[in-house]
């Protein structure tokens, strides 16, 4: 593939060349008299980070009118009547404009980035701003952090934005991550960001990717190429968010892909190859000790030991099931693009190969990706671009049985806990099937290795644009879109595997089969005008006004089936099977009518004030409700650029204060919410399956969305020539008529009914400090520091009601509640001081209610000191959300060396480790934590541990809710730029080569596999519970990326 | 000219894209039955109906269904005849074991939203099918069966719970001061059952091939005659159980006692009504949980329900062949050609609801077996028990139980018993008769008094009862939104 390229190049890249040269000649051939030639200069323009040419750049002599354009690779020659030394002035967009003295041939100049704010322009919605004229709440994902290698761009916002709290809900490759914004608004629905990718609005709804799934969810935004992003910028506060209107709530993350640059055409080829480990494994009991842990509890129950001390010692280690699923991994990545343009076309297209193995057999991510973008400005005042993207991921998620009375697969985890006991295989090799401790026959690797469980998603996404300058100043723009989405679903258990009773997978059903099927279209069309006009450069005036209109529809369909002959054609023929079962299917659609306006006003670029506003009609909402009006404003003040501050400019570059205030919304509930609808359910007559049909919801014709009204102050400080750069945040959040199923009596046979109700404070401070460090030729040091507070409060939960149990399908009762005054999703369980002890029952401490205990059992505290342990000791134990979150980024370059290392942490979150109270609950069946062995015996009465019983009931203690807090190693990666010689050879213009290592180094007192993780996915009252979630891994690789 | 062009083309296309692109806000879904556009047909009224009995076989959660081991949590496990076993690590089914629940209890909170639920879509049946214009003999029958199972769901209600919220439509709106109401004097409650069962008993005496389950006439009779017993109205209790034994209905014992409790016999002479169970017909949320009395041949794992103790399976004489159906003690195992036999210190374990026709035998979560509300061995003993009230224990009372006696390979019962002997003997016979059938609970609490009290105070785990147990406790949630529901005594 490289000769490929590299042998097109060479004709190419000559020609082009050739024809540059020959542009310049006769243009300097046409417009200067013969010259006296006094100097020959070579030289070279690159920039000072990246070692990159910079093709394209005007390099002119100061005080003449001789300029020339710097060729492909960067290089020029002034042939020139001006003797040595003369200073010549190197300018191109996006870098700072140089002045260099000359003193002879060769010269090589290295050109800088432009961070001067004043003429930088940011992305905003529906627009691009000038920084300086920014009134609100916007940060953008550091360059650096955009370039590291990821499978999905919400990697990418880890740690490397303020105030966007990212977790990574399992290590399973492709799956789901939750991103917060400033904290959860909501408690029922849509915490997550709008995402606005090249002004396609798609809200993340997983629910579409994930048709009939089993297991952990499939992310729908891993079907985007991280590579194709050329930034990604986030609106936080609401003079940024409001233009968004009903979905501004969560914020919204703008992500911009690249295109090509006037003036070059690259030909760039990436690639890097890694290998994947398993971070960290559980301490478990191996055969030995799980065996005399099941002649204590015999001994607990009064019944005979099942094992003497003989074959004790006989079984040894026994089988080391956690580890025989696990596997090393490689990573793969390879992607390819063009880019270019001329004076009147900018385009780009590229494509892209991801495969990223699972550390646990017959699991795994892979993404076929391409993209093209194209702009072309067909007259001075017209122009029209398009971006095309279509994707291809296919996930294989760990499936296998599912476990206990957890609704969800959970095949790691019934691996973790198989006796140590029984053999893994045969001595012929085979699986062995006869675990006699376990309620069924089945080997939990066989399944995960046996059971097809694969999900793949199709994504086109692509939209068209035409803009018109009706006006100098005034421009129309009008874009349409698609957003398809295809999501497919393969799921086969073998007849051979199995699950515990209750389950209907694998040798329960003889072969199962179950194949999904679902489609997403989103389509949507915009029209704005833009005003922009300078009255006497001292009136900035920007008004933009707007009608949108987004239209989706969603389909899918779920067929399965039992009771196979043989496994040979699975899900891809469910007529072979004996038995099927009722298949589902559903339709949704929605719209979303929106009118929007912003007027942007600047005086002399030191006043700003923003103020925009946005009208949306939700179809999913109450028919009395449908119309939400969102509006905000904005101030800043530049206080740098006043007379007064002239005297400190030296030192403080740049200050700026900000103000923001402004209402946004959240209208995520699924279609069809307010309306009384009716469902469908079944019963029998003469053994026939009959339908029934009866309400499950009572009409809400007043449903709307929530209202968040959030009030933003902040401060942007420059020091030394911006070397030193500071921005701070602080602000506040009230979301009101939350979208909550509020409890009703029972008797009305309704369990709750979704209403406006209640409200979420967010309340928070955000900090980023970018710092150049060192600043010289060959030895450079920036660091990016990020920090991050946020407290999470509910306010109200409607008339009469303090608190709420979500269901949370844990096996016991829900170890989480949401109650006023705490965090949305707080813990909720008993304190623990040590064990009983027979001292302790003499005196008559409290001890559970209903439950007899004994020594050695655990000793609860009576919170309520009425005597007696009942749920009223129950009380809150912390929350999963993080007191705050930070990062630290420093980048090193020395000479053509370049080192990057990017801590990132959380402090003062909470795990529920449910899967360590699975392993520390004593079975005859199950397997069980190392911590076991120092449990409390007649013999060893100083244990920590309660004695064994059987099965006892598990209850949520301080002992299970862990502290979350950790500091990670992210990632750590050498780079090296090879210089101009070993480039030509190859005929590159840049070759980058480096070694990168991902996750190196977690820091941490949890006591699971990660400290970061959600078992219940993105669910906003369940975060930071803990079943044993895909372990997480550690990747070395080693990347090269070349551009002809 | 090329300037024009664009304008015209730019132009048009905003025109036609605002145009055509104005999404229309109003909703109308094609997947999903909106309440405007239903109760048109017979079929919506059959459906409305259908859905009524759904409520007893399934839980729209996935819970566990109200007849499929939901009210038997309630009314066996909290009885002298059952209790956890190791198993089960629910505290809230451990309690109910114990006798030592509260009322934030949630088994007994899915209770009475169960029941609750099947009420409502019985009022919205009563109260839609009467504007819909069909064929008034099915209109008037498919109101009666809603009457019956709204009888039925109430009579559980008033019963498990005294005085409770009568509710006898579909609530309008979500305006909470209006949903909020107080508890119904337990009378009352009566009043109103013994007026809907009434209507029902109209109901046609039988039903065939695909209406083979639903209610009948004889079913209201009979569920008439036990709410009578219940209130000690035995001339009324007396004319109703002679109306279902005389009136041409055609029930009668089984001759295997087994036969009950198979799939193969299902709906058959015996059972006046059943709650319907299947296997494998692909519906959702249908499990009849009791199955799983099995569920392994694994001997070293326990069912989810175990006998409360040894004296229950010692109460059946040796040549009592329910005790056979009533508990196994080995199960053949298939694969291997093997009895394996389960002994330990909670076996012999519960056998009734074990579907034998399955194939694996350990997947019982899909059993086919029916689950017996009212069936004619029950009429029989209500008949000998009215008779004694009575007029002590006369011949036929004697004949109605020695029926029974006699089906399960028994003795007749000595003659010349006092009448409350002949009492005493009734209600053992129930209870050996009926295990895990739903009705030890309210046996004993309608003997009223301390019965309950004194039968729990013989089994180890319950001693620490009293009479407030008498009664369930009202949902905690309930009374915490709705502070115009009071809690029965002692909760």
């Amino acid at each position: 593939m490289e000769i490929y390229i590299h042998e097109k190049s060479i004709p190419f890249k000559f020609l082009f060349v050739l024809f540059l040269s020959v542009v310049t000649l006769s243009a300097s051939a046409q417009t200067e008299p013969p010259p006296t030639i006094n100097s020959h200069l070579e030289g070279k323009v690159i920039d000072s980070l990246t070692k990159q040419p910079i093709a394209g750049a005007i390099i002119k002599i100061l005080g003449t009118t001789h300029a020339v354009a710097a060729a492909q690779n960067g290089s020029f020659s002034f042939i020139t009547g001006q003797k040595f030394p003369y200073t010549l002035i190197i300018s191109f967009i996006g870098y700072r404009t140089k002045e260099v003295v000359a003193n002879g041939s060769p010269i090589t100049i290295q050109l800088a980035e432009s961070v001067s704010q004043l003429n930088d322009v940011v992305v905003v919605g529906y627009g691009t701003q000038k920084k300086s004229d920014i009134t609100g709440s916007i940060a953008s994902v550091p360059k650096n952090i955009l370039n590291q290698p990821a499978a999905g761009f919400d990697n990418l916002l880890q740690g490397s934005v303020s105030g966007v709290a990212v977790t990574q809900n399992s290590g399973q490759p492709g799956s789901t991550a939750t991103i917060r914004i400033r904290g959860g608004n909501s408690i029922s629905f849509g915490n997550s960001p709008l995402y606005v990718i090249d002004g396609f609005i798609v809200y993340n709804n997983n629910d579409n990717a994930n048709i009939g799934s089993i297991g952990t969810s499939v992310n729908a935004l891993s079907t985007i190429n991280p590579s194709d992003i050329e930034s990604i910028e986030v609106l936080k506060d609401a003079s940024a968010t409001a233009i968004y209107g009903s979905h501004g709530a969560n914020g919204v993350v703008i992500i911009t892909t690249k295109r090509g640059k006037k003036g070059t055409n690259n030909v760039s080829f990436n690639t890097y190859y890694g290998t994947q480990r398993v971070a960290k494994k559980l301490d478990l009991l191996n055969a030995g000790q799980w065996a005399s842990l099941v002649n204590d509890i015999n001994t607990s129950d009064g019944v005979a030991k099942t094992f003497t001390n003989a074959q004790i010692t006989a079984l040894g280690s026994g089988s080391d099931w956690q580890s025989s699923a696990l596997r090393s991994a490689p990573v793969l990545n390879d992607e390819l693009s063009v880019s270019g343009g001329d004076e009147k076309s900018r385009y780009l297209i590229s494509g892209n190969y991801f495969n990223q193995k699972g550390t646990i057999l017959n699991t795994g991510f892979k993404r076929y990706s391409a993209r093209a973008n194209y702009e072309r400005n067909v007259s001075e005042k017209f122009k029209i671009s398009t971006n095309i993207f279509g994707s291809q991921s296919i996930e294989n998620k760990l499936a296998g049985s599912s476990y206990n009375s957890i609704n969800f697969s959970n095949a790691f985890a019934s691996l973790i806990l198989t006796s140590p006991v029984a053999p893994i295989k045969n001595a012929d090799g085979s699986y062995n099937i006869s675990n006699p401790y376990n309620a069924s026959t089945t080997n939990p690797l066989q399944d995960i290795t046996a059971t097809t469980n694969t999900t793949t998603l199709t994504r086109i996404l692509g939209n068209v644009a035409g803009e018109y300058k009706l006006l100098n100043d005034l421009t129309l723009k009008v874009t349409a879109g698609i957003d398809l989405l295809n999501a497919s679903q393969q799921y086969y258990a073998p007849s051979f595997t199995g699950s515990p009773a209750g389950s209907s997978t694998g040798y329960a059903a003889s072969g199962y089969a179950s194949i999904g099927s679902g489609h997403t279209l989103s389509w949507l069309n915009e029209n704005t005008l833009n005003y922009d006009h300078a009255f006497n450069k001292t009136h900035f005036l920007t008004v933009l006004a707007g009608y949108t209109t987004q239209y989706t529809k969603d389909d899918a369909v779920v067929a399965s089936a039992q009771k196979f002959p043989n496994d040979l054609t699975s899900f891809d023929n469910l007529s072979y099977a004996g038995v099927s079962n009722l298949p589902t299917s559903s339709a949704h659609n929605s719209a979303l009518n929106s009118y929007l306006a912003r007027v942007n006003y600047s005086y002399q670029h030191k006043y700003n004030l923003t103020v925009s506003g946005r009208a949306d009609g939700s179809s999913k909402l109450g028919a009395n409700n449908k119309w939400g009006y969102f509006p905000s404003a904005g101030l800043s003040w530049n206080t740098n650029r006043e007379d007064f501050f002239k005297p400190l400019s030296n030192t403080i570059s740049n200050l700026k204060l900000r103000l923001s205030a402004g209402q946004t919304g959240n209208s995520e509930v699924p279609p069809y919410s307010s309306l009384a609808a009716l469902s469908p359910t079944n019963y029998y007559f003469g053994s026939k399956l009959v339908t029934g049909i009866s309400p499950v919801q009572i009409a809400n014709p007043n449903l709307k969305w929530e209202t968040t009204t959030q009030y933003d102050g902040g401060l942007d400080i420059g020091l030394f020539n911006d070397r030193v750069n500071l921005v701070f945040d602080a602000y506040y959040k009230k979301t009101s008529d939350l979208l909550l199923y509020v409890p009703l009596p029972l008797y009305t046979g309704y369990a709750s009914a979704l209403e406006n109700v209640g409200s979420v404070s967010n309340k928070g401070i955000e900090l980023a400090l970018n710092t150049d460090n060192i600043k010289g030729e060959t030895f450079s040091w920036k660091t990016n520091i990020v920090f991050a507070l946020n407290r999470n409060k509910v306010l109200n939960l409607g008339q009469g009601i303090q608190s709420y149990f979500p269901v949370a399908a844990t096996g016991q009762l829900s170890p989480v509640i949401v109650k006023v005054g705490l965090p949305v999703g707080t813990f909720w369980g008993y304190n623990t001081n040590g064990l009983l002890t027979a001292d302790d029952l003499a005196k008559g401490v409290p001890t559970l209610a209903g439950v007899p205990q004994k020594v050695g059992d655990t000793k609860y505290v009576d919170t309520n000191h009425d005597g007696v342990i009942t749920t009223a000791d129950k009380h809150s134990l912390g929350s999963a959300q993080p007191k705050f979150t930070g990062s630290i980024t420093n980048t090193f370059t020395y000479g053509r060396f370049d080192l990057s290392v990017f801590f990132q942490g959380s402090y003062g979150s909470k795990n529920f480790n449910l899967l360590q109270q699975t392993l520390e609950r004593p079975t005859l069946s199950n397997n069980a934590s190392a911590t076991l062995l120092n449990r409390w015996t007649p013999d060893n009465t100083t244990g920590t541990v309660a004695r064994a019983t059987n099965s006892p009931v598990p209850q949520v203690t301080d002992r299970y809710i862990e502290n979350g807090s950790y500091l990670k190693l992210k990632n750590a990666s050498l780079g090296y730029s090879f210089s101009g010689g070993a480039l030509s050879k190859i005929h590159a213009k840049n070759l980058r080569v480096y070694l990168s290592a991902q996750n190196l180094v977690t820091i941490t007192k949890y006591k699971g596999l990660d400290p970061e993780v959600s078992f219940y996915d993105n669910d906003n009252t369940k975060q930071g519970i803990d079943y044993g979630t895909y372990p997480s891994v550690r990747t070395f690789l080693a990347g090269l990326a070349v551009t002809f | 000219m090329k300037k024009i062009a664009i304008y015209i083309i730019l132009a048009s296309a905003t025109v036609t894209i605002a145009l055509s692109g104005c999404n229309k806000l109003n909703e109308n879904p094609t997947s999903v039955i909106v309440t405007t556009q239903f109760f048109k047909t017979a079929s919506d009224a059959t459906s409305a109906v259908n859905a009524i009995y759904g409520t007893l076989n399934s839980d729209p959660a996935g819970d566990f269904p109200l007849y499929g081991r939901q009210l038997n949590l309630l009314v066996e496990n909290a009885s002298d005849n059952q209790v956890y076993s190791p198993s089960n690590t629910n505290p809230d089914v451990r309690a109910l074991g114990t006798a030592t629940y509260i009322s934030s209890n949630s088994r007994v909170q899915k209770v009475w939203q169960q029941i609750y639920y099947g009420i409502n879509r019985a009022n919205i049946a009563i109260d839609n099918i009467p504007n819909i214009s069909i064929d008034t003999a099915l209109r008037a029958r498919l109101i009666r069966e809603s009457k019956f199972i709204r009888g039925l769901l109430y009579f559980n209600l008033v019963r498990l719970w005294g005085d409770v919220p009568l509710v006898l439509h579909n609530p309008e709106s979500l305006d909470l001061s209006k949903l909020f109401v107080k508890r119904t004097a337990a009378e009352d409650v009566y009043t109103q059952i013994i007026s809907d069962l009434t209507d029902a008993t109209n109901l046609p005496k039988s039903f065939t091939g695909t209406d083979l389950g639903r209610a009948t006439g004889g079913a209201a009779h009979t569920l008439l005659a036990k709410v009578y017993l219940t209130r000690k109205d035995y001339s009324k209790a007396l004319t109703e159980l002679n109306t279902v034994i005389n009136g041409g209905y055609g029930y009668a014992l089984f001759t295997n006692y087994k036969d009950v409790f198979q799939k193969a016999t299902k709906n058959g002479v015996e059972h006046i009504f059943s709650v319907q169970f299947e296997t494998n017909l692909g519906e959702l949320n249908s499990a009849q949980n009791l199955s799983q009395s099995f569920t392994s041949f694994n001997t070293g794992t326990f069912p989810i329900d175990i006998p409360a103790d040894s004296s229950v399976s010692k109460l059946f004489a040796k040549t009592d062949t329910r005790r056979a159906v009533t508990f196994y003690d080995s199960v053949y195992n298939a694969a291997t050609g093997k009895y394996v036999v389960f002994k330990n210190a909670y076996t012999p374990y519960f056998n009734k609801f074990v579907d034998y026709s399955l194939s694996p035998l350990t997947i019982q979560s899909q059993s086919a077996v029916n689950y017996p509300v009212l069936r004619y061995a029950d009429v029989l003993l209500m008949y000998a028990e009215v008779v004694n009230e009575l007029s002590g224990p006369t011949g036929d009372a004697y004949v109605a139980i020695n029926k029974v006696r006699t089906r399960a390979n028994v003795a007749n019962l000595t003659t010349g018993l006092t009448q409350q002997a002949f009492r005493d003997s009734v209600f053992l016979e129930r209870r050996k008769e009926l295990m895990q059938e739903g009705h030890r609970w309210f046996d004993l609490v309608r003997q009223g008094g301390t019965t309950l009290v004194d039968a729990l105070h013989k089994i180890p785990q319950k001693t620490g009862v009293d009479t407030k147990y008498n009664l369930f406790p009202i949902p905690q949630v309930e009374v915490l939104l709705n502070n115009q529901l009071t809690q029965n005594p002692g909760y």
